[in-house]
């Protein structure tokens, strides 16, 4: 009986044969591409210069893939940063044809369109560590002067938790979209408002700023409002958007930054961001379930 | 100051302007309103005063924006601000005696 069940998920051996050669069309090698990549090690270069390689691709191939096989089989010491390879680490974004993208996202064929040079620098607005490789050791300072956790003031609770805080769906739905941040950077190479003022904190940090001040579970607005609304803070946003517009996620900073501003103008009249959240006793929890 | 008391007086200010612009602009182009306005002299100075002080506050505040901006350092930003402070309080007074001057207060 188990046998039989089991049969009828069986692919029929056409259907398997037309599966595989799709699967070989799409990794088949169709154009050649030119990589133009940008080459930089601030400790030996005099100068930035440009390397070209010229590389086979199929249909599935993505930057990342390019540059590892260029990286194993024409220039070793390539310098670039990825990890994951599916778009969750954020590690791999990079100028890929004058735009910010990930490199692990964006297939080659996409990048090329009808040309076929494909042209990959580091990040805008970030100090290059080697080749494609930035320096996030700014990017990620201004994301810790946002202090991004949650704050609490209830020490006994936090010492002796009683429960989980409560928050509805609503209230989670004010700040989810902030949390898929990947910290790529994409979003402060685009701003250009940090392409004059390095101070400034950029949409990243200012987003993040904007999704814990709106956490219910969160009590920290007093102490992140000597961090963001400073001359150098959310009032800088001339809301080009172009931040929002680079985001491999989707994520929204723009407008996490402008919410913030309205924020902190309704502070002025006494307004809170929200209602502090409670905690929810175990007690209360076992009863709910009795 | 906060930044964001200096940023929302800006945008009171850029209301501030578009009303008693108005009025000052009927003021000199229409005859039955402008003479109605300006037949109390003592208001339109009042209107001027304060078209004045939100235009200066407006403009040296994008100004302040714009160079703090370009000159991002930390210190420069303290001194941008005291300089662009001054710089409009001392306009503020010459334009204040100028209108003065103009509508015959002094």
């Amino acid at each position: 009986m188990a046998s039989e069940e089991a049969k009828e998920y069986v692919l029929p051996p056409e259907v398997l044969e037309e599966t595989m050669k799709a699967s070989e069309e799409l990794w088949k090698p169709v154009r050649k591409i030119k990589f133009r990549i940008y080459k930089y090690n601030p400790r030996k270069d005099y100068a930035p210069y440009w390397e070209e390689h010229e590389l086979e691709v199929s249909r599935g191939m993505t930057v990342l893939d390019a540059l590892l096989i260029i990286k194993g089989e024409a220039d070793h010491s390539l310098g670039l940063r990825y990890s994951c390879r599916m778009g969750l680490c954020g590690s791999c974004a990079m100028m890929i044809n004058g735009k910010q993208m990930l490199a692990c996202q964006t297939r080659v064929l996409e990048a090329a369109g009808s040309g076929d040079v494909v042209e990959l620098r580091p990040l805008d607005n970030f100090p290059v560590e080697r080749d494609l490789a930035a320096d996030f050791t700014s990017f990620f300072e201004k994301h810790r002067a946002v202090k991004p956790w949650i704050i609490r003031n209830d020490d006994v609770e936090l010492n002796n938790p009683t429960g989980p805080y409560k928050q509805t769906v609503d209230e989670y739905a004010r700040y989810y979209q902030f949390t898929d941040c990947i910290k790529c950077g994409a979003c402060l190479s685009a701003c250009p408002t940090a392409a004059t003022d390095y101070e400034y904190l950029g949409p990243q940090a200012l987003a993040q700023a904007y999704r814990y001040i709106v956490d219910t579970r969160d009590n920290g607005l007093d102490v992140r409002i000597s961090v963001v609304d400073t001359e150098h803070g959310c009032w800088r946003c001339h809301f080009a958007a172009s931040c929002s517009d680079v985001c491999p996620r989707g994520v929204d900073p723009a407008q996490g930054i402008q919410l913030l501003k309205k924020l902190l103008i309704k502070r002025k009249f006494g307004f809170k961001p929200h209602k502090p959240a409670e905690a929810l006793p175990a007690k209360v929890k076992a009863e709910k379930k009795g | 100051m906060r930044e964001s008391t200096i940023m929302f007086l800006h945008y009171v200010t850029a209301i501030l302007i578009v009303i008693t612009g108005l009025i000052h602009l009927l003021a000199n182009n229409d005859p039955v309103i402008g003479a109605t306005i300006k037949a109390n002299p003592v208001l339109y100075l009042g209107n001027m005063a304060i078209f004045l002080a939100a235009l200066l506050y407006h403009a040296f505040n994008g100004v302040r924006v714009i160079l703090i901006e370009m000159v991002p350092d930390r210190c420069w930003t303290k001194w941008i601000s005291w300089a662009i402070l001054i710089v409009g309080i001392v306009t503020y007074a010459v334009g204040l005696q100028v209108l003065m001057v103009a509508l015959g207060f002094a």
